[in-house]
C-alpha cells in the first residue's frame, strides 16, 4: 500500500511536469536583411517550438525551406546560400536563464542562453525576449543579430553588393500547453 | 518480488519526463517540394523556358540583338548594324498564371501573353517532368505604305507547350512543340511560299556549372512546310545570375525575340556560323506586401 502511495505521488509529479510544456508548430520566424540602399526581410510561419517551463528548457527549430522573401528567385538563392539540402535547420536549444511567474498574464522579460545552429555550425548565444501567460498560452517574442562569418556563410551578393553580415532576427509563437 | 518490481517501475516514470525533455525530432515542414530553377529565365533567348513567375512578382526584360557578325570590323561584328530590341514586363498573377507584354522594334509587333504551369517536377520524381503551356498574340503596329491592313490582319500568334526535367543540379532540358500562325502573309517574289501556319518542336538545354553561371543552348526547328528562305533559328547563350538580375549575353541566329517569328522570318543559317551578338537582362521585383 505504501509503494502504492508513493507511485501515485510519483505520478501526479509527473503530469505536472507535462503540464508546463507548451509547444507550437506555426510560430513566425522573420529575417532582416540589407545592402546599401535597400533591405529585404525573409519570414516563414512554421516556427516549431517547445517550453518547459519547469526544467526552463527551450527547444526551437525552423525549416529553412519555408522562409520567403516576397521574390521566388531570391528565395531559391537563399536556400542555396544556407545549403539547405545539406543543413535544413536553423536550431536553439537552450535554457531559459531568468524567472518567469506563469500565475500573472504580464509580459516579462526573459533571457535564454544556448545553442544556434544554422548552415551546421553550432554557436553558443544569449537571447532577450519577452513571455507571457495568456488565456491562449505562452507568448514568446524575441530577437538577436546573426553573424553570418559566425556560422561560416558567405553572404549572397545583390547585384555587385554583398548583403551585410549582420542579419536581424525575430520570433514571435503562441505556445499552447501540450495537452490541449 | 513484487517491491522490486515497483522500484524498477517508479525509476521509469521518474526518467520519463527527462526522456519526454530530450530534443524534439527534427521534421521537415515541407517534404515533397518543387524541383527549382529548370532554367533560370523565363526565356532561354528567344524560346519560352517552363520557369514562370511566383505571385505578385513581376520581371522586367530588355532583349537585345544586333547585326550580323558577318559584317567583319567595318560594322564592328554587327553593332554598327541597327538594333531589334524587345522591351516586357511579366507579372505573376498567381502562383502558376503569368501574364505579360512587350514591344518589339522589328515592325512595332507588340505582343501580349499568358504562360500557366500545368504540372510541377517534385524533388521526389513523383512527377518528372514540368508542363506549361504559352499563347502569345502579337499585333503588328507599323505603319504600312502599301497596303491598309485591318487590325485583325496585324494579328500573329502563338501556342506551345512546354515540357522540361531538371535531371541533375547541373542539367535541365525542354521539348517545346508549338504552332504559330499569322493571319496576312505577303509574297514579295513570285513562286515564294510563305505558310500562315508552322509548326516545329523547339529543344532547349542548359548546363550550369556553379550557383551563379550557365550555359544554355536554343533550336526552333520547322516540320513540314515551311517559308521560303527561312532556315532554323538557334542560339547559345551565357547566363549571370546575380540575384535579383538573370544577364544573358548570347550568339543567336534569329533576329526576333518571340517564337511566332523566329520560326517564320529566320533566315540566317547556323550551319553558316553567322550569328548575332545579343543580350537580355532581367530584373525581378517583389509587389507583394
Amino acid at each position: 500500500m505504501k509503494y502504492l502511495l508513493s507511485l501515485i505521488l510519483l505520478f501526479s509529479l509527473n503530469q505536472n511536469a507535462v503540464s508546463q510544456s507548451y509547444y507550437t508548430e506555426n510560430g513566425t520566424a522573420v529575417f532582416h536583411s540589407r545592402v546599401p540602399l535597400h533591405t529585404f526581410s525573409g519570414t516563414s510561419e512554421h516556427l516549431t517550438g517547445m517550453i518547459n517551463l519547469e526544467e526552463n528548457i527551450l527547444d526551437f527549430y525552423l525549416d529553412l525551406e519555408t522562409l520567403e522573401t516576397g521574390i521566388g528567385k531570391r528565395d531559391r538563392d537563399m536556400r542555396e546560400t544556407l545549403e539547405t539540402e545539406e543543413y535544413p535547420f536553423a536550431e536553439f536549444y537552450g535554457e531559459l536563464q531568468s524567472d518567469f511567474d506563469s500565475t500573472t498574464t504580464e509580459e516579462q522579460p526573459v533571457r535564454a542562453v544556448g545553442n544556434f545552429t544554422i548552415h551546421g555550425v553550432e554557436n553558443e548565444i544569449e537571447v532577450e525576449g519577452t513571455l507571457q501567460m495568456t488565456d491562449e498560452g505562452l507568448l514568446l517574442k524575441a530577437g538577436w543579430i546573426l553573424l553570418l562569418a559566425d556560422y561560416d556563410i558567405e553572404p549572397p551578393s545583390l547585384l555587385f553588393v554583398k548583403v551585410d553580415q549582420e542579419q536581424e532576427i525575430e520570433i514571435e509563437a503562441l505556445l499552447k500547453p501540450e495537452d490541449d | 518480488m513484487y517491491q522490486k518490481k515497483t522500484v524498477l517501475f517508479a525509476i521509469l516514470i521518474l526518467i520519463t519526463p527527462q526522456l519526454l525533455l530530450a530534443q524534439m525530432e527534427r521534421k521537415r515542414a515541407v517534404e515533397d517540394g518543387p524541383v527549382e530553377d529548370i532554367f533560370l529565365a523565363a526565356s532561354i533567348v528567344g524560346m519560352s523556358t517552363v520557369t514562370n513567375l511566383p505571385h505578385k512578382n513581376l520581371n522586367t526584360t530588355v532583349m537585345h540583338n544586333f547585326g550580323l557578325i558577318s559584317g567583319g570590323v567595318d560594322d564592328f561584328f554587327g553593332l554598327d548594324v541597327g538594333a531589334t530590341v524587345r522591351l516586357g514586363i511579366d507579372y505573376g498573377l498567381t502562383d502558376k498564371l503569368d501574364i505579360g507584354i512587350g514591344r518589339t522594334s522589328q515592325e512595332n509587333n507588340v505582343d501580349v501573353r499568358l504562360k500557366y504551369l500545368v504540372l510541377q517536377q517534385l524533388q521526389s520524381d513523383k512527377v518528372p517532368v514540368q508542363i506549361a503551356l504559352k499563347a502569345n498574340v502579337g499585333v503588328n503596329t507599323q505603319k504600312e505604305n502599301r497596303f491598309d491592313f485591318t487590325f485583325q490582319e496585324r494579328l500573329n500568334y502563338l501556342g506551345s507547350v512546354m515540357i522540361a526535367r531538371k535531371f541533375t543540379d547541373q542539367f535541365s532540358l525542354q521539348i517545346t512543340p508549338m504552332i504559330s500562325h499569322f493571319n496576312t502573309t505577303v509574297i514579295e517574289v513570285e513562286n515564294e511560299e510563305q505558310n500562315h501556319t508552322l509548326f516545329a518542336v523547339g529543344l532547349g538545354t542548359r548546363y550550369k556549372w556553379n550557383n551563379r553561371n550557365a550555359l544554355a543552348f536554343e533550336y526552333l526547328p520547322v516540320l513540314g512546310n515551311r517559308n521560303s528562305g527561312t532556315t532554323n533559328h538557334a542560339a547559345l547563350s551565357l547566363e549571370i545570375d546575380t540575384g535579383g538580375h538573370v544577364f544573358q549575353i548570347f550568339l543567336m541566329s534569329g533576329q526576333w525575340f518571340t517564337e511566332q517569328h523566329l520560326l517564320a522570318r529566320t533566315n540566317t543559317d547556323i550551319t553558316d556560323l553567322d550569328f548575332r551578338i545579343g543580350f537580355n537582362i532581367n530584373r525581378l521585383f517583389s509587389l507583394g506586401d
